[in-house]
């Protein structure tokens, strides 16, 4: 059976309603803030390192992607992710992508994985070191030999160059990586992977694994 | 004593709704479709509606349940959300993805037990409040 308000509901209803006044300037406030929730872009970028940017300078979109060596959801967006999205978006020249380090305290052997990431990218070997890091990260990260895996996709003399590279680094991270890492803090990174997205004047940053389906759902409506 | 009891509690409710809601909508709506996403529940064509809506809805719930419109109903509204949030998590924690519930913007507890004491207790809260509501309703009624 449905019935309507009687007048003992209605008395309570409009009684009630008498917050309702309070309430909206808490709204109005809250309207204000969420208007303008995406920061604008930052006039000043870290530098990238030219072996981390691919793509075309002049594209409408650029894509940020923070990533530690040693996280899985990182490997995941790298191997899965990433392919895609370079083969449509960035040989097309509708995305600029730059990697940027973030090494997370928690992962051991990242900071040396970086530093072979770097040192290959220092010979034009960036792309296939790194993707060769993410690929053996179950291994590497488990003993950290990083080297050994690394070794298996470049040839001996190039071995060799990275590996000095490595040695002459010295033991703390680069001041490349670290201006990486201030440029992530700035973006209040709190997670790895994050990207963020630059377009239309807007810096978005988005942390997370994400399928590249809904990643290129979300690219399609920022390029209309 | 128990009427100032569930108006406290129908108050934290609303303040953890409207918290909810504005931690999500300070953020890009896209940040929301990933953690959506990495619960592995909806369709790939539900995420974005949901992603795009959901913040607003949490922020209305929140303003009803701070008013005090029809308490009852919007309790029981918000007990049925948080407890198919918990359910889906729950499935998600079994299944051991890394999921970032994205329950007050990105970067929360992960799931684990702290998570499902935390959510566990706001359901119990929602929960009580809704029965509470329900049955100084009829007594009124009555």
């Amino acid at each position: 059976m449905t019935r309507g308000f009687c007048a003992h509901e209605f008395t309570g209803i409009m009684r009630e309603m008498r917050t309702l006044p309070f309430l909206l300037p808490v709204l109005a406030c809250m309207a204000m803030v969420t208007a303008d929730a995406a920061p604008p872009t930052k006039a000043a970028t870290a530098p990238v390192m030219n072996y981390k940017s691919s793509g075309s300078p002049s594209a409408p979109i650029k894509i940020e992607i923070y990533t530690d060596y040693e996280c899985p959801m990182c490997r995941e967006l790298d191997l899965n992710t990433l392919p895609p999205l370079i083969k449509d978006y960035v040989q097309t020249g509708k995305v600029q992508l730059l990697h940027r380090d973030f090494v997370l305290p928690q992962h051991k052997y990242s900071p040396i994985a970086t530093k072979y990431a770097n040192a290959a990218g220092e010979i034009g070997k960036y792309d296939l070191v790194a993707t060769q890091i993410f690929q053996s990260q179950p291994q590497w990260s488990q003993n950290g030999n990083v080297d050994g895996e690394v070794a298996k996709v470049l040839s001996p003399a190039d071995m060799q160059k990275v590996r000095d590279l490595v040695k002459a680094s010295g033991p703390d991270l680069s001041p490349a990586v670290k201006a990486d890492m201030d440029m992530g803090d700035k973006d209040g990174l709190r997670a790895t992977p994050t990207i963020v997205i630059i377009a239309k004047g807007k810096r978005e940053v988005i942390s997370g694994g994400m399928p590249y389906n809904i990643l290129k759902s979300y690219l399609d409506q920022k390029l209309k | 004593m128990k009427r100032w009891l569930l108006i406290a509690g129908r108050l934290i409710i609303a303040a953890i709704f409207l918290y909810s809601g504005y931690s999500k909508l300070r953020e890009p709506w896209f940040q929301f479709e990933v953690s959506l996403e990495s619960f592995k529940v909806l369709p790939e064509y539900a995420l974005e509606p949901i992603a795009r809506t959901m913040p607003w809805l949490e922020v209305l719930l929140g303003v009803a349940l701070l008013s005090g419109i029809l308490a009852r109903w919007f309790a029981l509204i918000a007990s049925v959300l948080l407890a198919v949030f918990v359910g889906a998590a729950a499935r998600a924690y079994s299944m051991g993805l890394n999921v970032d519930c994205g329950c007050f913007g990105s970067g929360g507890d992960p799931l684990g037990p702290k998570w499902f004491a935390e959510h566990g207790g706001m359901l119990v809260l929602a929960l009580a409040v809704t029965v509470g509501a329900f049955v100084m309703s009829k007594r009124r009624l009555v």
